[in-house]
């Protein structure tokens, strides 16, 4: 494509950019969403860079593992990161058209790899044998039995309605009129998709952020025998996993806008800028929930998957209803 | 196969409503206070007669506004300011636990509310005031009615079930009854108002013999 | 046609005079309201036998109100059970207005708030189920059914016992529910007649019986399911019977006669009403099937209850169970000489069923208990209310020469005429069992020396007031009448009804 604003760059190119943009952008967004939340709570709060000196400081500091950790468990943060990194492949994350090594997988695949991450980190965390550690790991398996099926429904949901299941489509259909973005099923999807990533990511009302509390914690406790850089490489996953999750969620189904439409270099930083600019707005939301609403209770989160599940069974039901 | 062909702005919008109207639904399922659950019956009320209000300036059905109105004031406003007046005297706040866990009860109104869906479905049963999706949610909310009366075990979660269930029917009468003259929409309002009242004097003598507001006790009477 | 001022009269008096009765009673005194409680019941039971004859032919009509033969068939059990009720009540409450006469001014005031409370609501019952068969059109039938539902809740609590308060909770929640159904009926009953009568017509019966082979097949179906089952809730008919024995054994023994003898037949109007449109629209075979599955639902599950009681008006409200069964199954059959004798079985049944209750109000009174093992003999204690308790509930068990065993027997007739030989096979085999039930508990209790009553029974042992005996007295020569000579007129008005019912599809 031509047109645009300045040189324009290969396609190659714009894709490792977008992985660029996710490693390098996942922390800044973490940042202002930490930043955010203590305004809201009347703190100074921290700098919105933070995560980035958090991150070289971890990686200075000494690595130790468990007695008995099993390669595996060195390897895990490893494969976390990397496949975190793989699914800026597969998603509309600067540019509305497809990349080359876009058609590689299609949403279906994009989760499995997301899925596939999060499994990795558990056993890793469940085969130290150190008790938190197994608990957090144990404790988000079983919900993410619930919440597994939630994801792929409101992929099919989208993909019903697009007959395709691949990211880019999805995402020009949505931007193709503003019937698309009322339809019932694609406002129950988006909700649907809204509370499963309030469960990755781990914020309220699942779980704290950033406290280890015995009662509650799932995802802190996954990484609590890491240390060093592998405790680095994991949290950095966490990060991009949270920013990834947020460009699906803005890019397929809530605000597909301000994606670069040509190759030239100035459409793709405005791309850069906007999609960061979107993404901390997300988490903008998400730090109001955080100070709106109480942790729930560890067994009522079933109940919150449970309305997640609903609202994505129900976007089913209206679709079906013919024209939903 | 459905979703082939997209609603346009009118109907996506009022099924959209009927959507919010089933969930509110669901969320008197999960809600734990009793004057939660009143205040989301008065919320499901806005919710239909805001439906009621958009039917009218979208399908030009002038009549409409004034069933809006007349549904808003009672159901909204009067309804729940009577039951909560009627609640003053009960120290209960919290609402018995149902039969089932909330995560089971949700699965199995989800489960009925799929089978309303689909039976409605069947009978394609159209209007020109609004899409036939819109029926099938409508059924979906009485049949969940249901599923929270028989699951609930105090009495206001059963009157504030009950009240939803008429939401449910003003739903369906929207959709293929939007020309019934206004009379009659109105004395029906009237009717439930009545009822209301009739609920709420039982739900005093309830409690003022067992003292609470819990029907687990209501076992005397059998075979 | 509109017909002679005069029979319009008469609609607004049945219209009116109830709930005049009902406003005054507010403030009038026990012994005034009574009175004033029985003459509008005998001035409403004039009224509706006066127009009898006038609806053989055509339609009486004045404003909301329309009454042809169907109507009146069902204003007949109300209008009856009114007066003899009345009529009881000055003897049931008699005794305890002496009592409360006798006592400190606090029972006074009580007393007289229990009594003023309890002839509004009778007043206003009453006026309530004149109103659901007058009505024009099936959304205002649907308004006076609800508005009976919410007085005689107001009334099944008003003894305040424990039970008493877990059965109009019951009753309220369950009733309401079953006509949410009801007005979803009606809702889409509108949507089918809007098709060909315009998006502004107002659900009158005659353009919709007009009409009705005009109107859309589909969503007529679904108005009639959901009218049997919505209204059904309200006849008692299982499985949505559930308050029915609870609501009946608990109230006052004056309302308990109303609730079993004229607000399950109202009820059952209402289902009739859409039976009229649907079996047009539809054909017979569906309309008749659904009812055909409830009938023998209700009877098979009645007839079993009536065989393990222990209470004596429960098992009276099990019987009505039965008997709307018996009614369901014998409109199911279609022909005209079952559907006649369906409209004789509802009036015979208003009778008997009330007297039945009023007699088991006597018992319980000189017994002090409902237990049906603890009662006996009766037959000594009560010379005059014993054996009539025994003659109600023979006339219910069917047994001639009393009005039911004619109408049973044209209900089975009229199943055999329409070769529909394996449900009335059913029929009278369960309604042998629930006879057989019946009678086997309610014998006992009557025809047993009294020597045989367990010791620690409280018997007071004192034959009733003259007021508590003739109701009864009256109730049993009615059902006689009904059994061995009903009237010509009446005749007629059966006749004209099924022929409504029936209407122009040959069965």
């Amino acid at each position: 494509m031509s047109g645009g604003v300045g040189p324009a760059l290969s396609p190659p190119v714009i894709q490792m950019a977008q992985v660029a943009t996710v490693a390098l952008g996942a922390p800044l967004v973490s940042g202002v969403i930490a930043r955010v939340e203590a305004m809201l709570q009347g703190r100074h709060g921290p700098r919105v860079l933070q995560p980035y000196y958090d991150l070289a400081k971890l990686f200075r500091k000494e690595a130790l593992a468990p007695i008995g950790a099993s390669p595996f468990f060195l390897a895990a943060p490893v494969i976390s990161l990397a496949c975190y990194l793989i699914v800026p492949l597969l998603i509309p994350v600067l540019t509305s058209y497809a990349l080359p090594l876009g058609y590689m997988g299609d949403i279906l695949g994009g989760g499995f790899i997301l899925a596939l991450a999060s499994f990795v980190v558990a056993v890793a965390a469940a085969e130290t044998g150190d008790g938190y550690a197994q608990l957090a790991s144990s404790r988000a398996k079983t919900f993410a039995a619930i919440t597994e099926p939630v994801m792929l429904l409101v992929m099919f949901t989208v993909a019903i309605v697009t007959t395709t299941d691949l990211p880019y489509v999805l995402g020009a259909t949505v931007r193709s009129s503003p019937d698309q973005i009322v339809r019932p099923a694609h406002l129950l999807a988006s909700a649907a998709l809204f509370l499963v990533i309030l469960f990755e990511t781990g914020r309220i009302p699942i779980e704290t952020h950033t406290g280890t509390t015995e009662f509650g914690m799932i995802e802190e406790g996954r990484s609590f025998e890491h240390s060093g850089p592998y405790l680095a490489l994991l949290r950095w996953g966490s990060m991009a996993k949270q920013l990834v999750l947020f460009v699906i969620f803005l890019n397929v189904f809530v605000a597909p806008w301000g994606l670069a439409s040509t190759h030239a270099l100035g459409d793709v930083l405005l791309a850069i800028v906007l999609l960061l600019a979107k993404s901390c707005g997300v988490g903008c939301v998400i730090a109001v929930i955080d100070d709106s609403f109480a942790k729930l209770r560890l067994f009522k989160i079933t109940e919150f998957v449970a309305a997640a599940f609903l609202l994505a069974v129900m976007a089913i039901f209206t679709l079906y209803l013919g024209g939903g | 196969m459905g979703g082939q062909s997209v609603p346009d702005l009118f109907d996506g919008t009022a099924t959209t409503i009927a959507v919010v109207v089933l969930l509110l639904e669901f969320l008197m399922l999960r809600s734990a206070l009793l004057r939660a659950q009143v205040r989301l019956y008065a919320v499901q009320s806005l919710v239909v007669s805001v439906l009621a209000a958009v039917v009218a300036g979208g399908r030009g059905v002038p009549e409409l506004y004034a069933l809006a109105a007349v549904s808003f004031a009672l159901k909204a406003v009067i309804v729940p300011w009577l039951i909560l007046r009627l609640m003053r005297d009960a120290s209960t706040e919290i609402a018995g636990s149902g039969v089932l866990g909330v995560a089971s009860e949700i699965m199995v109104a989800l489960v009925v509310a799929a089978f309303g869906f689909f039976t409605v479905n069947v009978l394609d049963i159209h209007s020109d005031v609004l899409p036939a999706s819109a029926l099938s949610l409508a059924f979906a909310v009485v049949l969940v009615a249901f599923v929270l009366i028989i699951m609930r075990r105090d009495v206001v979660s059963q009157a504030v079930g009950f009240f939803s269930l008429e939401n449910g029917v003003s739903l369906v009468s929207l959709v293929v009854a939007a020309g019934m003259p206004l009379i009659l929409e109105v004395a029906f309002l009237f009717d439930l108002l009545v009822a209301v009242v009739v609920f709420g004097v039982l739900m005093r003598v309830h409690h003022g013999r067992t003292r609470s507001l819990s029907t687990a006790g209501l076992t005397r009477l059998r075979g | 046609m509109s017909g002679v001022p005069f029979l319009d009269v008469l609609l607004l008096v049945l219209a009116l005079l109830p709930v005049a009765a009902a406003l005054a009673s507010v403030v009038l005194p026990h012994r005034a309201a009574a009175t004033l409680s029985l003459v509008a019941g005998l001035v409403c039971l004039a009224a509706v036998l006066r127009l009898v004859p006038a609806v053989g032919g055509g339609v009486v009509a004045v404003g909301f109100l329309r009454v042809d033969a169907l109507s009146v068939v069902f204003l007949l059990p109300t209008a009856f059970l009114y007066a003899v009720a009345a009529a009881f009540t000055i003897g049931y409450l008699g005794d305890e207005a002496a009592q409360a006469a006798r006592g400190s001014a606090a029972e006074r005031r009580e007393f007289g708030r229990y009594s003023r409370l309890f002839f509004v609501g009778f007043n206003a019952f009453a006026w309530s189920m004149f109103c659901a068969p007058m009505a024009d059109g099936l959304a205002l039938l649907w308004i006076a059914v609800e508005v009976t539902t919410v007085i005689s809740a107001l009334l099944v609590a008003l003894d305040n016992t424990e039970g008493a308060t877990e059965a109009a909770w019951k009753y309220v929640l369950i009733a309401s529910c079953g006509l949410g159904i009801g007005l979803l009926a009606t809702i889409v009953m509108y949507y089918a007649g809007a098709q060909s009568l315009g998006q502004s017509y107002d659900l009158a019966l005659q353009p919709l019986i007009g009409h009705a082979a005009a109107l859309p097949a589909t969503p007529v179906r679904l108005a009639f399911v959901l009218a049997v089952v919505g209204f059904g809730t309200k006849v008692g008919l299982v499985p949505m019977h559930t308050w029915l024995p609870d609501a009946h054994a608990e109230a006052p023994t004056p309302v308990s006669a109303l609730l079993s003898g004229s607000l399950l037949a109202v009820s059952l109007y209402a289902i009739l009403r859409y039976y009229q449109v649907a079996h047009v629209t539809l054909g017979d075979a569906f309309p008749q099937r659904v009812l055909l599955v409830f009938g023998i639902a209700s009877l098979l599950l009645a007839a079993l209850s009536l065989l393990q009681q222990n209470d004596l008006k429960r098992l009276l409200a099990y019987s009505s169970v039965e008997h709307m069964g018996i009614l369901a199954i014998g409109v199911s059959f279609g022909t005209p000489l079952a559907l006649a004798g369906v409209l004789l079985h509802v009036l015979a049944h208003a009778a008997a069923k009330g007297n039945a209750f009023l007699g088991a109000g006597v018992l319980v009174r000189s017994f002090q208990t409902k237990s049906l093992t603890r009662i006996r003999g009766a037959i000594d204690r009560l010379p005059w209310s014993g054996p009539l308790f025994l003659a109600s509930v023979l006339a219910l068990c069917a047994l001639p020469p009393f009005g039911l065993f004619r109408s049973e027997f044209e209900i089975v007739a009229g199943g055999v005429d329409s070769t529909r030989d394996v449900p009335t096979a059913i029929l009278v085999v369960l309604v042998t069992l629930a006879f057989l039930g019946l009678l086997g508990a309610v014998a006992r209790l009557v025809l047993t020396p009294a020597s045989t009553a367990p010791a620690a029974s409280t018997a007071r042992g004192r034959e009733p007031s003259v007021w508590m005996v003739t109701p009864v007295l009256v109730g049993v020569l009615a059902l006689l009448l009904l059994g061995v000579h009903p009237p010509a007129d009446l005749d007629a008005l059966l006749r004209a009804a099924a022929g409504q019912l029936g209407g122009v599809v040959a069965s």
